[in-house]
């Protein structure tokens, strides 16, 4: 099979010996949408970096379209576009201007560029403010603009970096609605970064789970979800939580994947239902609030890390 | 749903064109600067007013030649070339911090480019500043006794002075974070060597001592072969190597400042790539 992204043993330690990344391996099918979900400081720009050629990586390789990162990297970012966490945009220069600039250091042909161009604003909805500076841009605008530089030069790889962190809830919408049409091309491959759950069920194929510089878990959502069961239930206990964890997995109510975290008990149902589950609760006069509910990526992480990712995040 | 047509993406070969890239760059610093009237006109604020006004005034007062105009008008040009790279490099952190220099970082293309892009912008609004001083000069009453050969080593020492002091200001930028702290260090490399290296009088004029230390600046060098270019006065050259023959002095002083210029420009490429890259 031919990989779009390969990363083997990838580390990276900054000077002062923090260990950003911690050796990590994947591989990201061609047309594949990868994500990387994980809270701030779980490494994941980091890695977007080593694989864009702008950090070095402490050890390991990572190849883009089969281009070494580390040996190849005029070619590794030819097949590449980035669009970054921060607004990355000339400015005092027109939307047009910021696209032009990136086809042609791309090596697009002129003619192409422009056709390129006008179908990129048309599908992004950029036509009317194309020749404004973009310092008048809004910051949805900002980033569609950016989407459609980064895709001006055809690439094999389009790293989206925390695509709309900062961005209000509707302008966050349209995004993920603009990504999501990334998807209908099987040609193009997409590692996004997040730390939003809902962006990576709703987007990804795939999806690694960083903590603390390593992947504790990669599979499809799906996979993820389907390790913790159907439904869930959860109850804040008072007292000792282990002796309470202890007392549900000696009636079988509790497996070995139930987990606690403070005060609250996640308890997955695979064979139960939830209703005969928290009857078992309520017998044992364990818990102050029970309720159930459909586990999401936050209780994968939440199992594999003893953290939440919206705190964490 | 938005629908993207991605086309076939094809598998472009290594950019190992150079040219084509490095036209881009220079184009959009241009145009970036173009948009930012203050890095055209405040570097010439300042000479314009010693050749035009300072430096009639000290010739009053002091009781001088008339040459004493042209001198210190070709000695503000050597205010005018660090003062208008130094602005140059400002942008340079602009365009880090708040501009689309990470985009760049990403491009298929040599990150020296960046480098020598931004440097052929500093070049053509120092040359076109230059002309200005100097055509306000003229045009003020001030009068240059020059030949086709003089105006070669006047523009080839400009050039190649202009070329090394953007290359300190590229690595100076490069080492500072903030733009307050990059100016707060600008007087002490624009300005000060500018009072030592005989802008406005001779280096003979200096203490013993004072005087072997301005003979290693480039702007000593700089500055006596833009007089021999554009008064024909060797004193400046005589001043730093005490030979007979002008046209050998000016010589060694364009060499000096051509290995200043080489040596700044690969330490600037030098330390942007691995800035570039943490």
């Amino acid at each position: 099979m031919d990989f779009a992204i390969e990363a083997q043993d990838l580390r990276k330690t900054y000077p002062g010996g923090v260990e950003a990344v911690r050796g990590i391996d994947f591989e990201v099918a061609a047309g594949e949408v990868f994500g990387l979900l994980g809270p701030n400081g779980a490494g994941k720009s980091t890695t977007v970096g080593m694989l864009t050629t702008t950090i070095e990586p402490t050890s390991g390789s990572a190849r883009l379209a089969g281009f070494d990162v580390a040996r190849e990297p005029l070619s590794a970012r030819a097949v590449s576009s980035v669009v970054f966490q921060e607004a990355v945009v000339d400015r005092s220069l027109s939307g047009r201007r910021n696209l032009e600039i990136h086809a042609r250091l791309w090596d697009v042909e002129t003619r192409e560029a422009v056709a390129r161009i006008d179908e990129l604003a048309a599908t992004l909805g950029l036509v009317e403010l194309l020749d404004r500076a973009v310092e008048g841009y809004s910051g949805g605008e900002r980033r569609r603009l950016e989407i459609a530089r980064a895709l001006v030069s055809y690439p094999r790889v389009l790293f989206l970096d925390e695509p709309t962190v900062g961005l209000d809830p509707r302008i966050r919408a349209e995004l993920l609605d603009v990504i999501a049409g990334l998807r209908s091309r099987s040609e193009l491959t997409v590692l996004l970064t997040t730390h939003y759950l809902d962006e990576a069920e709703r987007l990804c194929d795939r999806v690694a789970i960083m903590h603390s510089g390593r992947i504790v878990a990669l599979d499809t959502p799906r996979a993820l979800l389907a390790g913790l069961g159907r439904e869930l239930v959860e109850m804040r206990v008072e007292g000792n939580v282990e002796s309470a964890l202890a007392s549900l997995r000696e009636r079988g109510v509790a497996g070995e994947d139930a987990f606690a975290v403070g005060s609250r008990l996640t308890v997955p149902l695979h064979d139960r239902s939830s209703r005969e589950a928290m009857a078992a609760v309520h017998e044992l006069g364990l818990a102050v609030a029970i309720s159930a509910r459909e586990p999401t990526l936050d209780d994968v992480y939440l199992r594999l890390t003893g953290d939440s990712l919206a705190a964490a995040a | 749903m938005t629908s993207i047509d991605l086309a076939l993406p094809l598998a472009r070969p290594a950019a190992t064109r150079s040219l084509g890239p490095l036209a881009t760059l220079a184009r959009r610093r241009f145009q970036l600067t173009a948009r930012t009237p203050r890095e055209l006109v405040v570097p010439l604020l300042t000479p314009i007013m010693f050749a035009l006004v300072i430096a009639p005034a000290l010739k009053t007062a002091l009781h001088t030649a008339a040459s004493y105009e042209s001198f210190v008008a070709i000695g503000t040009v050597g205010l005018l070339i660090p003062l208008n790279t130094m602005f140059s490099g400002l942008s340079v952190i602009v365009d880090r911090t708040s501009g689309a220099q990470r985009e760049l970082l990403t491009a298929p293309i040599p990150r020296g480019l960046l480098v020598l892009g931004n440097l052929l912008v500093a070049l053509a609004i120092t040359a076109l500043q230059v002309g200005v001083l100097i055509a306000v000069a003229v045009a003020r009453g001030i009068h240059f006794q020059t030949t086709a050969r003089g105006i070669a080593w006047f523009s080839g020492t400009a050039l190649l002075f202009t070329v090394g002091m953007y290359g300190m200001a590229e690595i100076l930028a490069q080492r500072v974070p903030r733009q307050e702290e990059y100016i707060a260090r600008v007087p002490a490399i624009a300005i000060l060597p500018w009072f030592l290296a005989g802008a406005l009088f001779p280096i003979t004029a200096l203490p013993i001592f004072l005087r072997w230390v301005t003979k290693f600046l480039p702007l000593t060098h700089t500055l006596a072969v833009l007089r021999y270019g554009l008064r024909g006065d060797p004193s400046g050259l005589q001043a730093i190597w005490h030979l007979s023959s002008p046209a050998e002095m000016a010589g060694l002083s364009l060499a000096v400042v051509a290995c200043f210029a080489l040596l700044l420009t690969v330490v600037s490429i030098r330390v942007f790539s691995r800035s570039a890259v943490s």
